[in-house]
């Protein structure tokens, strides 16, 4: 199941992209913005994003600098 | 208070964070607080004020040094602008320490070897510090969801609020 979407990107970020796919990195641009997307959900998941924050009240607490 | 002789580069988000709590002083006893080029043009766009602070000697620079490693890393952790000049500042002045607030640039710090922090973690070390009692930096954490734009889900920063209570000295 898929959910199709309408969006505006500013044209220079489009530009690279097209790029991207031009010069055969990735299969089109459908492709490209499914890859952006999860890399993007992937590296902020609210789980790693707290685990990153007990790190910083830890060194808040008990760091050195 | 003795002064530490860590250089920091700092991301727009803390920037702009403890300023919105009246608290950007708190990076002032780091001997050298550096703001790469690209992010002092974000804070400039966002939250001008924060860079004429007074009591905070905040060093515009711009990244000379480009490092292949923070360039391939980039894609995969979607990193801005300002979050890729900074880390490139991180690895051109060693042991430096990075402040931000986003979740990608402190996993791609981790990757780099670049001790990471962000806004809590400036908060609660102000009372290590001994620059701020611990009664006024649970009122700061108290105040992030109304005074600040960073976002904390409401039950996570209770924990924090409790954990602080609890531990710390």
């Amino acid at each position: 199941m898929t959910t199709l979407v309408k969006t505006e990107i500013p044209d220079q970020l489009w530009q690279q992209a097209q790029n991207m796919v031009e010069q055969g990195w990735i299969v089109n641009m459908d492709a490209l913005i499914i890859e952006a997307m999860r890399r993007y959900l992937e590296s902020h998941q609210q789980i790693i994003n707290e685990q990153l924050i007990r790190e910083d009240i830890d060194w808040g607490l008990h760091g050195k600098d | 208070m003795e002064k530490t002789k860590t250089i920091v580069i700092a991301d727009a988000g803390p920037i702009i964070h403890l300023d919105e709590l009246n608290s950007l002083e708190l990076i002032s006893d780091f001997d050298i607080v550096i703001v790469p080029e690209t992010v002092w043009h974000e804070v400039q766009h966002h939250r001008p004020q924060a860079l004429l602070h007074t009591k905070v000697n905040l060093i515009r620079h711009r990244a000379e040094y480009f490092s292949p490693q923070v360039n391939a890393l980039t894609p995969f952790y979607t990193l801005h602008a300002g979050e890729q000049e900074a880390l490139h500042l991180c690895l051109e002045f060693k042991n430096s320490l990075f402040l931000t607030d986003d979740t990608a640039a402190k996993l791609a710090a981790k990757n780099l070897g670049v001790t990471a922090h962000g806004t809590l973690g400036v908060l609660v070390r102000a009372i290590r510090q001994q620059t701020r009692s611990k009664s006024e930096v649970l009122e700061l954490l108290r105040a992030i969801p109304t005074q600040t734009s960073l976002h904390i889900r409401a039950a996570f920063l209770a924990e924090i609020i409790s954990d602080v209570e609890k531990n710390a000295k």
